[in-house]
Formats: structure tokens, C-alpha cells, sequence
């Protein structure tokens, strides 16, 4: 037995294209035997993972943010300085001795090469060009425990004076704690030990009632057509879109979790706590700068339990009508969650509610029952 | 009188995946061997590289599985960033998934695929002992799926299920009274999934089914698997004909 948390949510989102197919169409399923929209469990998760929220949780709070940690590697090599030291820009005493100067930019290079892309410069000349010849060509975010990490490499490298290993540049990265992939999971067939079970499900999200794809004409204008010849559009296109309120689940095996982040508690709460918020807050960007479609959930249900899991999407199987949808959605929602109950027994030891479209329940209460190990 | 272990597997989506062999991942109308028992396993906690005791665990169940509505297909189009494979071997490994795709965009690329689905399909699962020196009664399956250590799902993570299992063991002369012992309370909730009176049911073993089978068919299926880390699978003989549904699991 383990302990699932399950997420329900009521999304709606205006007219868009979240999420296509070959064909540029939204994409879409048959469900209780009528068309609806759906998104991808794949696309939800790439916009989740890819979101600010999870970057501020999951990136550590206090960590740096630069594109220079290989010059500061360099210059805490030639004094012999520590490496918090130099990146906090402290005129602090040497804890080791100085490394010359060929093998200072070498594995200045070869660490920061770990994190990201190196600049490229043609040929070396001035102290600029091997200040550049020392940075990524992307932002990193440093945590505390990696900066750590690579100092104790630096140590090691002082010390033996050799040049830094595949091993020693590959622990570097285990050593920050990949919270997405604890959840999500990973499989490489080439290199099986980084494989990771995923600890969160996530299902497609589907539309609660049925849905008509529509076609969008639309024109253009030649600004600098006169109308002297021809008066028609400069260029006429076509694009599919629909709306719809989209029932998305998501299942969380905490457990799984602690086991994936190494028993680590704390991380383990952050990653439930941003995954939840992102869930509630984020969705696919697709045809964002034609749609702007972004929407936050207006209702969610989380539930805490070592019973089986089970999404609520039966509630949907006859879609939803009427002229109010969420209220509808929610109101099928709660019956059948009632419903089962009584039908199977607890489905879930505990749950909690956020209503956006009634004005009850806040999204702090929620994260504040997602989080924390209260068996 | 033999023991059947009877559970219901029904969500918005199902994915018994086929022979794939590249960009296209096909999807089977009916549940794969290696799904059940990899489902039963994880509910056991039983993991993917425990070869072993997944190899005992199939060894010593037989199954049976009836369509009860088989559900329209969908075709999912699938595109996933990739960075480029020296990319790949220079910045390797990426701490997160945000860090992988933010490279710059020259360093990436995009693999394709094309997966399939069932929506709105229903199926009833059998399993019963093919041996005596079983490793679990069938009453410990059923416990197991009622109070999991992974989660069960419809073939493919993202596919889970929207009713409880309902993991039931029934005594019964042949796998037709078996499924008429059970009870399935959910008829109402799944209503509007198209369910007919007859339906195909697969099964294994020489066993009498009890059922009175139409135009009944031998398929080779390889669907048993044997390692996945080499990903190798074993052929296996199933039947599968035309029956009428008992009324008890319509």
C-alpha cells in the first residue's frame, strides 16, 4: 500500500488550439459516444515542467543564477579560493594552493561545460576573450549544494593535480536532486541506470461536455496595396480552434516519491506543493500569441488515501449540458464522487475543495493538505 | 471448485500496446498479457526489473479477458523535443526537463510518433491458478489491487482508470458461472458506453470456458514478458470467439 494524493480540475479555456495533431487541428477523443477536445497528458506535463513555478520551488530558493560560474571557477582555482567565496565576490583568505594557469581555464571549462554550452571564441587574446572563453551560453541555476559539490572538486582537482573525469563531471549533476524527474520519470534504453520509475500519473484532459472543432478564415491585409490592380487580401489562411471546459486529473505516489528523491522530505513537500500549483495555474502554450488562452482552474479536488486511485472522469461519460457548464461539471462531479463512495466504500481517506467559480476554498489550503506527510 | 479472480478494467482511455517497432505504437482491442499481469504485479509492488518473481507470478495464473465494449479508436500524434545526440553527449546529464529544452534551439530536434488508443471501452478480467504451488491465493491478488503500491492503469501511464477494480473471487464450475457469480454495482455510472449482448472474449488454457462459442479462433500473441530491460517477449496461444455476455457483467 502506498499513499496517493489525486488531483481533479475543472479547466476552461477559451477559444484555442492547445494542443494539435499532424493536421494543425486541436485534437481530440470520443468519449460516452460524443466528440470532445482533449490535451495530451504529455503536453500538460512539458508546460508544467517547463514553468517558472516549477523553476522557483525546485531550482532552490537561494541558489545563483549565472552565466559566469566557469570564470569563478577559474579565478578560485588561481587564488586557491574557496568558490561560494569568490561567487558571493568576498575578498576572502586562500584555503588551498593556487592552480597555474593552463589548468585553471581547462577545468574551469570542462566543469562549466557540465552545466551548459561554452561560448564559442575563435582565438584567445585579451583577458575578455578568456573570461568568455569561460561561460555558457545560457543562464544556469546554481543551487547551494551544487556550488558545494563543485567545490569539493576543485579540492580534489588542486590536490591531484589531474584533469577531471567523465565520473567526476557526471556526480556533479547527481548531486542536484532532479525533482521533475522523480515525478515524471525517465527512460533511456541506451543508459538504464538513469532510468526512473515516474511517481505522478498524469491522464489527457478531456472536455466535460461534447465539441464542435471550428474553422477560422482569416485574411490579411497588404498594408502598401493601393487597390490600383487588385483589392483582395495578401494572404488568406485558415486555422482550427474550439473551446471547452476540460476535466484534467493528475495522481501523485508519494512514496514513490520519497524513494525517487532519496528519503529527502522537504523536497519531496516542494515538488507536490509546485506540481499542484502549476497544475492549477499553467497549461499548454499553443497558439498562446494568437489565442492568448491562459486560464487558471476553477475548481479543484485533491484526495489523500491508500485506496485504489480512480479518476472521476466517469462523471463526464454523458456530457455535461445546460447554460452553466462548470456549475454543471461540478455539480457531476460531486455526485458521482458521493455516489461511489457509497457504492465501493472510501475511495480516499481525506479531501479538501476549491471553488473559483463560487468563491470557496483558497489554492493555500489545498497546497497546505497536498504537502507534508499527515497519514 | 476452482477458484476465478474477476476485476473490471474501464477508464477514458485504454492503450494495449501491439508489436512497435518504430514511430508507429499500435494499440491491441483487448488486454495484453504483459498489461494484466504487469498491472497485478505493481499492485503486489512487484518492480519492472524483478524478473523472478514476475516470471512465477505469470507462470501461474491463466486469463481470461471479455470486451464488453470495445470502445472507438483514437490516433494521438505525439512530438517530443529532443536535444541532438552530441549535444546531448556534451551537456550531458540534464538535471531537469526545463534545462533540456531551453538549449539553444539549433541543439534541438524533434522525434515523432503515433500512438494509438481505445476511448470509452470496458473489459472483464479473469485470472485463475494454472498450477497448484501458486505464490499468492487469489484473495491476496485482490487485496493487493484494492490497496495498490503503484497505480494501475488502462495499458499506458497516462491512461488511468475511472472506477474502482472491484477484485472479486468467485468459486464456480467453468469461467462462464464465474462471471455470472460476480456483481459489478457500476452498471448505471457506465451506461453510456455501448455494450452489446455478445462480445469477444479471449482466454487461455484447454479448459472448458462454459461458454457457448462462436466461430472460435486461435491467435499467436507475443505478449509475455520476459525481460524488460532487453525488452524480449514470449509468444503465447490464445483463443478468442464470439460469446454471450453474462447478465452479471453486462
Amino acid at each position: 500500500m502506498a499513499e496517493f494524493i489525486q488531483l481533479h480540475m475543472l479547466v476552461s479555456y477559451p477559444p484555442s488550439n492547445l494542443n494539435r495533431d499532424d493536421m494543425g487541428r486541436p485534437k481530440t477523443a470520443m468519449m460516452g459516444g460524443v466528440n470532445r477536445l482533449r490535451v495530451s497528458s504529455q503536453s500538460l506535463k512539458r508546460a508544467w515542467r517547463t514553468s517558472e513555478i516549477f523553476k522557483e520551488a525546485l531550482g532552490g530558493h537561494l541558489g545563483v543564477r549565472t552565466k559566469e560560474m566557469g570564470w569563478n571557477i577559474y579565478l578560485a582555482l588561481r587564488g586557491g579560493k574557496a568558490l561560494a567565496d569568490v561567487v558571493d565576490g568576498k575578498d576572502a583568505a586562500a584555503v588551498r594552493s593556487p592552480v597555474e594557469e593552463k589548468k585553471a581555464v581547462a577545468w574551469g571549462q570542462a566543469i562549466a561545460a557540465v552545466f551548459g554550452k561554452l561560448k564559442k571564441i575563435e582565438s584567445v587574446t585579451t583577458e575578455k576573450d578568456k573570461k568568455d572563453s569561460l561561460c555558457v551560453e545560457q543562464m544556469v541555476h546554481f543551487s547551494p549544494d551544487e556550488i558545494v559539490a563543485i567545490d569539493g572538486l576543485l579540492a580534489h582537482l588542486a590536490e591531484s593535480g589531474g584533469d577531471p573525469s567523465e565520473n567526476d563531471l557526471a556526480l556533479l549533476r547527481e548531486e542536484n536532486s532532479a525533482a521533475d524527474i522523480a515525478m515524471f520519470g525517465r527512460m533511456l534504453a541506451s543508459s538504464p541506470s538513469f532510468n526512473c520509475e515516474a511517481a505522478v500519473q498524469v491522464a489527457h484532459a478531456v472536455t466535460v461536455h461534447r465539441v464542435a472543432v471550428e474553422d477560422d478564415y482569416f485574411t490579411a491585409v497588404d498594408d502598401l496595396n493601393r487597390g490600383v490592380e487588385d483589392v483582395g487580401a495578401g494572404h488568406v489562411g485558415q486555422a482550427e480552434f474550439a473551446a471547452g471546459l476540460y476535466y484534467a486529473y493528475l495522481c501523485i505516489n508519494r512514496d514513490l516519491l520519497v524513494e525517487n528523491l532519496g528519503g529527502d522530505e522537504d523536497l519531496v513537500d516542494r515538488a507536490i506543493r509546485s506540481l499542484t500549483e502549476a497544475a492549477a495555474k499553467v497549461g499548454p502554450k499553443g497558439k498562446q500569441n494568437s489565442f492568448a488562452s491562459r486560464a487558471y482552474a476553477s475548481y479543484l479536488l485533491a484526495e489523500r488515501g491508500s485506496q485504489q486511485p480512480r479518476s472521476l472522469s466517469v462523471a463526464f461519460l454523458k456530457p455535461v449540458g445546460g447554460d452553466d457548464y462548470l456549475k454543471a461539471a461540478v455539480a457531476a462531479l460531486e455526485v458521482t464522487r458521493e455516489n461511489m463512495e457509497k457504492t465501493y466504500g472510501a475511495c480516499a481517506r481525506e479531501c479538501r475543495t476549491m471553488n473559483a467559480g463560487a468563491g470557496t476554498g483558497t489554492l493555500d489550503e489545498i497546497l497546505e493538505f497536498v504537502s507534508g506527510d499527515h497519514a | 471448485m476452482p477458484e476465478y479472480l474477476l476485476f473490471r478494467l474501464c477508464g477514458p482511455m485504454a492503450a494495449w500496446g501491439g508489436v512497435a517497432v518504430g514511430e508507429y505504437r499500435p494499440a491491441e482491442s483487448h488486454p495484453s498479457r504483459s498489461a494484466v499481469f504487469g498491472l497485478v504485479a505493481a499492485a503486489l509492488g512487484i518492480r519492472r526489473e524483478e524478473t523472478a518473481p514476475l516470471k512465477r507470478l505469470q507462470e501461474s495464473y491463466r486469463m481470461a479477458a471479455l470486451v464488453n465494449a470495445p470502445g472507438n479508436l483514437v490516433r494521438d500524434y505525439h512530438t517530443t523535443q529532443v536535444p541532438s545526440e552530441t549535444t546531448k553527449k556534451q551537456a550531458w546529464p540534464f538535471a531537469t526537463r526545463r534545462e533540456e529544452v531551453s538549449l539553444p534551439r539549433d541543439d534541438l530536434n524533434t522525434i515523432l510518433s503515433t500512438r494509438e488508443y481505445f476511448c470509452d471501452a470496458l473489459y472483464t478480467v479473469c485470472l485463475w491458478p494454472a498450477h497448484d504451488a501458486t505464490p499468492y491465493p487469489l484473495s491476496a491478488l485482490a487485496e493487493a489491487l484494492r490497496g495498490p503500491t503503484f497505480v494501475p492503469y488502462l495499458g499506458r501511464k497516462s491512461c488511468p482508470v475511472f472506477l474502482p477494480l472491484q477484485p472479486q473471487v468467485v468459486r464456480a464450475d467453468n469461467l462462464r458461472a464465474a462471471m455470472e457469480a460476480a456483481a459489478f454495482p457500476d452498471q448505471e455510472m457506465l451506461k453510456p458506453l455501448s455494450r452489446e449482448e455478445r462480445g469477444m472474449l479471449f482466454w487461455e488454457g484447454e479448459d472448458e470456458t462454459g461458454f457457448e462459442a462462436e466461430g472460435r479462433q486461435t491467435v499467436r500473441r507475443r505478449d509475455v514478458a520476459l525481460n524488460r530491460r532487453q525488452w524480449q517477449f514470449a509468444e503465447r496461444k490464445e483463443y478468442g470467439a464470439l460469446v454471450r455476455v453474462p447478465e452479471a457483467v453486462r
